[in-house]
């Protein structure tokens, strides 16, 4: 069961990533733009049982760290998704209000994309990346948060019916 | 409501936790394997990169003009003017055509100075999730491209190289905030340190307390040992505000960049520099004030009404 699963999942992720960094990262949008790849892996990890959010949270977080402008080192990424994507799906956990409920689930996501931002920065502190300064920082949450806000509903149907296909459950958002 | 907590599932995290932890400290190590892993990346995802750059050039254009609306009176009459030719092949044209111009001018600023570049088109443009400002260019190793080389645009510096893979390279654009350029003021040769603010202005810091610097002043790169990571000479930007704070040791000051960082398309590594410094001969030229007409008027008094 698990192997099937995970052979499902890993040319979703493969291919979300693909277009993150082929398509989507190509536009110059206003206030920082917004990342497809994590509002993909934190929808999969609120729907999703804890132990398979943490492991949505280590293969995310290994991609973004592969890509081109990671900005940090190898595995800070990794380390900030296994996190976020664990808390999330724990705290929802058999509570048909968040993950059950379409409105819930983007309420989740927007505010886990921005505890994830936080994270980064807090961690980018710590090993000495430089992020700039407060007021391009608050921006750039500012911006990414109400892009998530604009593009979690827009996605979440086609996300949601990709989770519903390899974990074959009938609900759907 | 709270999971049912089993002992396999906080195993599970704890192992993965430790394998991220294991991975920064690899990788903040220096260890190579990682390295190489970012980079077969890189070399896997350019073909789609440049595959999509290709595909997506008039929809790009389409979403820089209307990010920049309503800024000034100009780009919107442009845009109006260009919505009315919103056809595929007009579109790839006129994109082609600024790409050409854009190269012009890079190979005039490369020229004048003597600096040996290599040509490269911008085909990712980094999102800052991250908190950095970056593009990737489709020039890498296999092109001569080397880490911390100087990047020009049309009209000046625009950042330096951060990372080569075979194929690509990343570039940190000179908003970056941590990106940092020292600098010398055209003319009365001041130096000081110009840092990245992550929009087109950037702060400049004197480091002579005796000097003062005005508004309107060009700034010019002053070049690195060895040219790496910067070259002498180049255009930066110019200053636009001075801040004359008391209790400053130095001046500081606010300088918007040349180089317009939401068109970049075509970008120039430097991989040479002229052997000789080419001073201030890159100091753009300022622009000639239109002159305006003068009218005088001249007033005859009538005569006195008679009676």
């Amino acid at each position: 069961m698990l192997t099937r699963q995970i052979s499902l999942s890993a040319p979703i992720f493969l291919f979300i990533f693909l277009l993150q960094e082929a398509v989507v990262n190509q536009f110059k949008l206003p206030g920082g733009g917004f990342s497809l790849f994590a509002i993909f892996a934190l929808v999969w990890a609120v729907i999703s049982t804890p132990e398979i959010a943490a492991l949505t949270g280590f293969g995310a977080g290994l991609l973004m760290d592969m890509s081109g402008g990671a900005g940090g080192p190898v595995g800070q990424w990794t380390l900030i998704m296994i996190i976020i994507c664990y808390a999330v799906s724990y705290l929802g956990y058999g509570d048909g209000n968040i993950n059950g409920n379409p409105v819930g689930v983007v309420f989740f996501v927007v505010v886990a994309n921005l505890v994830t931002e936080v994270l980064f920065l807090a961690s980018s502190a710590l090993l000495g990346v430089t992020t700039g300064g407060f007021g391009q920082i608050l921006l750039t949450l500012l911006g990414n948060s109400l892009w998530v806000l604009v593009i979690t509903p827009i996605v979440l149907p086609v996300f949601s019916f990709m989770h519903n296909f390899v974990f074959e459950t009938r609900s759907a958002l | 409501m709270r999971y049912g907590g089993e002992g396999r599932t906080r195993l599970l995290l704890i192992i993965l936790i430790v394998t991220a932890l294991f991975l920064i400290t690899l990788d903040l190590r220096g260890v190579a394997v990682l390295d190489g892993a970012r980079q077969g990346t890189q070399t896997i995802l350019s073909p789609f990169q440049k595959a999509g750059n290709f595909i997506l050039s008039p929809v790009k254009n389409f979403v820089s003009d209307v990010t920049h609306l309503g800024r000034t009176r100009n780009q919107i009459e442009k845009l109006r003017a260009d919505n009315a030719k919103l056809k595929a092949d007009l579109l790839n044209r006129k994109n082609a055509d600024a790409q050409l111009k854009q190269l012009e001018s890079i190979l005039d600023l490369a020229g004048t100075a003597g600096y040996k570049v290599v040509n490269a088109k911008v085909i990712s443009q980094g999102s800052s999730q991250s908190f950095s400002q970056t593009v990737t260019i489709d020039i890498g190793s296999n092109a001569g491209i080397k880490k911390n080389m100087t990047v020009l645009s049309q009209t000046g510096i625009a950042g330096v190289v951060k990372d080569v893979f075979p194929s690509t390279a990343l570039v940190m654009l000179a908003t970056d905030p941590s990106f940092k350029i020292g600098i010398r003021i055209a003319g009365t040769q001041q130096i000081g340190i110009l840092s990245g603010r992550g929009s087109r202005s950037g702060s400049l810091q004197l480091l002579d307390n005796l000097t003062t610097v005005k508004v309107g002043d060009v700034l010019l790169a002053r070049g690195s040992v060895a040219n790496r990571p910067f070259v002498p000479g180049v255009p930066v930007g110019y200053v636009t505000a001075v801040d004359n704070s008391a209790g400053e040791i130095a001046q500081s000051g606010t300088v918007r960049y040349y180089t317009n960082f939401g068109g970049l398309g075509v970008l120039a590594v430097v991989v040479a520099a002229s052997s000789t410094n080419p001073g201030d001969a890159l100091v753009p030229p300022k622009p000639v004030p239109t002159p305006i007409p003068t009218v005088t008027v001249y007033v005859t008094p009538s005569p006195s009404p008679t009676k």
